[in-house]
């Protein structure tokens, strides 16, 4: 499909004929089918799909999940949004002693204008953008100056330095309190993943049921395979291990704090 | 070595499984922690059924899914290696598992690679690819906690889910002692600490992050990984280079059916709505992108896959989406725990998978009884796989290829003979009463010689009455048929 707005190269295959006429011949084909097979019935059951929630209860839904895994919600109307974010911004860091912290470079958190207060309250920011981390030091990196990471992108080293991260996540599930995150340029996975606590402020009217009406945004969203984002990512609560005696540890590699803002 | 190339096939798996079971049973931390977990594990699921509404619906759907991907594997895995292509990823086709480790290390060797970190992935485990790695000197670690745990102590996962499912704290605060220098208390929370940072530093480090692959969803050509701490993330994210092993079955057509697995999965294996964190990966890091892989390569085994294809009793095993929940409810799995199995695959699924991976029925076709066919499997498993009848179908196979032991063949040949011929019979039953006799104490049989040893050390056997079932059934008729007058007069 030429002409298309393909954002990667084409990769390359390798070993394909063999395999795949196995595989057919298996199957009782001559050779593998180039047919799309019929269909009778695709994804959830009906009686799934079909059930509906006020805004409301979305709300309530999400908030009960979220608290469920050890989360924390706040509840803001539009009007107090940026003051009362910026105010929840400073009193997690104050709570665990953070003193520099990470965001999306997302228009939405842009506008609600946080930057300069918590930056008041002496809190570093590095928002995920190219320069995003000129005026930080990263420091060295854990196995000193020789080390790969040393050699990595200073944005990447900055934000691996960070304790919150901050995001504006395209989706919210409210059946599983789950965050959707579609990655683009200034929305980084690292934002996500790398720090001790993680924020998430989005608008009540983003709150669906299913995971699935979520697939259902993306693939709308991005229709063609190769221009689809890199990564979505669902998270649902605190990274979390029952590895050592069944014993349940929260943030073993992700964000163990996760806090929720909805604007409603 | 067989034939067939499997990269290692254990060739005890069989002859072994006595003496597994034997030291299994006779490690007390083992059973309690095995049965505490998988009681949990069990309930979870149990409750998180009850929210989700009707189950046995989820259940066809999931088995409608992944049983149409397979009997059109064909068309979906050309379809979803085509679109990880067209997403900037390269697709490697592995027919044995020395194909994919071959692979593996030509990647490696390209990236000056020195040091790889893991993600949990069964089908490398299942190619023994740390080992090879070892020996090229790359150092391969294992990033999820219960994985690095056992890569410390040089042991193999014995559960799909919690891998370190019988080590200790005390076990393990002394392989993390032994591993840094540090003294560690065996507490939770300062292990976990630990493993965060030092764990930490090999994410950083990596040149190469390795994963599995939970789903590949062939509309997209994407790579879904499921995690709980992280890890998946980790190393999908943040190395240069991500390649995935995967099973050429673990697909779905589209992001509807991916709902309805990833749905399954989570409430299946933990009792989690869902799992903490799904990553749908398409392609390599796309421009503009300020993190995430340069190079994505995708590497699809077979490893004795195929040969299930078209098979009307085994093909279905190919639907399993490794939830491990009929490890939780089988009563051997219980008692054992997952290392008597002697393979990467325990449980149910693994004394069904394993001898049909590694096409080796003399071997590991012994495990098809290590089970009570009790089919408490089937009813657990999310897709509905009829295990307690493959693990049948494998005992039926194992005797027409005549692989059972001599003793067993002609035990089973004389019960033909006997059960089949009324007369034997009838002197059978009446010989047995009299041969009996020298054991039976107060109307028990409380011990005696192989095989009946087998039953008396753990119970009593009520030993044969004089009379049998057969003998009284003509004084019962009678009684019935006076019982049922008298009924009828009533």
């Amino acid at each position: 499909m030429s002409g298309s707005s393909d954002k990667r190269a084409h990769g390359t295959m390798t070993g394909r004929d063999a395999f795949m006429n196995n595989i057919a011949s298996r199957l009782g084909r001559r050779t593998p089918s180039q047919t799309p097979p019929e269909r009778p019935f695709k994804g959830v059951p009906d009686f799934y799909r079909e059930r509906t929630m006020t805004r409301e209860e979305h709300i309530e839904q999400f908030m009960a999940n979220w608290t469920a895994l050890s989360g924390k919600v706040l509840i803001v109307e539009e009007a107090e949004a940026p003051a009362a974010v910026a105010a929840y911004i400073r009193q997690i860091c104050e709570e665990h002693g953070i003193t520099r912290i990470t965001r999306w470079e997302h228009e939405q958190l842009i506008a609600l204008g946080f930057d300069e207060p918590v930056r008041a309250a002496g809190i570093e920011i590095v928002p995920w953008r190219e320069d995003g981390a000129d005026a930080i030091d990263p420091g060295l990196s854990p196995s000193g100056e020789t080390g790969l990471w040393q050699q990595r992108e200073r944005l990447l080293r900055a934000a691996e330095t960070c304790r919150l991260g901050i995001v504006w996540p395209d989706y919210a599930v409210s059946s599983t309190s789950s965050l959707a995150l579609f990655s683009s340029g200034g929305k980084g996975r690292s934002v996500s993943l790398l720090t001790d606590a993680l924020l998430a402020v989005f608008h009540a009217d983003q709150l669906v049921m299913r995971i699935g009406e979520a697939f259902e945004h993306f693939k709308r969203q991005y229709p063609d395979a190769a221009d689809m984002p890199a990564s979505l990512n669902l998270i649902t609560g605190p990274s979390r291990s029952a590895d050592i005696e069944n014993d349940l540890t929260i943030g073993i590699h992700g964000p163990g704090k996760v806090h929720a803002v909805i604007i409603k | 070595m067989s034939g067939h190339g499997n990269t290692a096939v254990d060739e005890r798996i069989g002859t072994g499984l006595k003496s597994r079971t034997r030291h299994a049973l006779s490690d007390e931390f083992l059973r309690k922690a095995v049965a505490f977990t998988t009681d949990k594990l069990k309930s979870g699921r149990l409750q998180a059924m009850d929210t989700f509404g009707d189950w046995e619906a989820w259940r066809e759907r999931g088995k409608a899914i992944r049983s149409h991907t397979i009997d059109n594997l064909d068309y979906y895995l050309g379809q979803f290696a085509d679109n990880v292509v067209k997403g900037g990823g390269h697709v490697y086709f592995a027919k044995e598992g020395k194909d994919a480790v071959r692979t593996f290390m030509d990647i490696a060797e390209r990236n000056k690679a020195k040091l790889v970190a893991k993600g949990k992935s069964m089908v490398s485990e299942e190619i023994h690819l740390n080992q090879e790695l070892e020996k090229k000197g790359i150092d391969a670690i294992e990033t999820d906690l219960g994985e690095y745990i056992l890569q410390l102590a040089r042991e193999t996962p014995s559960h799909l889910i919690i891998p370190a499912i019988h080590k200790n704290k005390q076990q393990i605060a002394k392989l993390f002692t032994d591993a840094s220098g540090e003294h560690f208390e065996p507490e939770t929370k300062v292990l976990a600490e630990y493993a965060r940072k030092k764990l930490r530093n090999y994410f950083l480090e990596a040149d190469i992050g390795l994963t599995g692959c939970n789903f590949g969803v062939a509309e997209s050509g994407s790579i879904t990984l499921v995690s709980n701490e992280g890890n998946g993330r980790m190393v999908s994210t943040l190395p240069k280079v991500h390649v995935v092993v995967m099973g050429m079955e673990r697909l779905v057509p589209t992001f509807e059916d991916l709902e309805v697995v990833l749905n399954l999965l989570a409430r299946s294996a933990t009792g989690q709505k869902l799992t903490t964190y799904t990553s749908i990966l398409t392609g390599p890091k796309a421009s503009g992108d300020l993190d995430g892989p340069e190079e994505l390569h995708v590497i699809i085994l077979d490893n004795g896959r195929s040969e299930q294809l078209g098979d009307p009793i085994f093909q279905e095993v190919l639907n399993c989406i490794r939830c491990a929940a009929c490890l939780n409810v089988c009563p051997v799995y219980r008692h054992v725990g997952g290392h008597t199995y002697g393979s990467v695959y325990s449980g149910p699924i693994g004394a069904v998978l394993t001898p049909l991976l590694q096409q080796d029925m003399k071997e590991a076709g012994t495990l098809a009884y290590a089970s009570s066919l009790c089919g408490a499997c089937y009813e657990a498993c999310p897709v509905k796989i009829p295990l307690h009848d493959m693990l049948v179908h494998l005992r039926h196979r194992k005797v027409k290829m005549k692989l059972t032991a001599l003793p067993e063949r002609v035990a089973f040949k004389s019960y033909q003979t006997i059960f089949g011929n009324i007369t034997l019979y009838k002197l059978a039953t009446k010989s047995a009463y009299y041969m009996q006799k020298p054991l039976v104490r107060e109307g028990m049989i409380k011990s005696g010689p192989p095989p009946l040893s087998g039953w008396t050390q753990s119970r009593f056997m009520p030993m044969l009455p004089k009379q049998s079932f057969r003998d009284k059934w003509g004084a019962l008729q009678q009684e019935l048929a006076r019982k049922r007058k008298e009924g009828g007069k009533a």
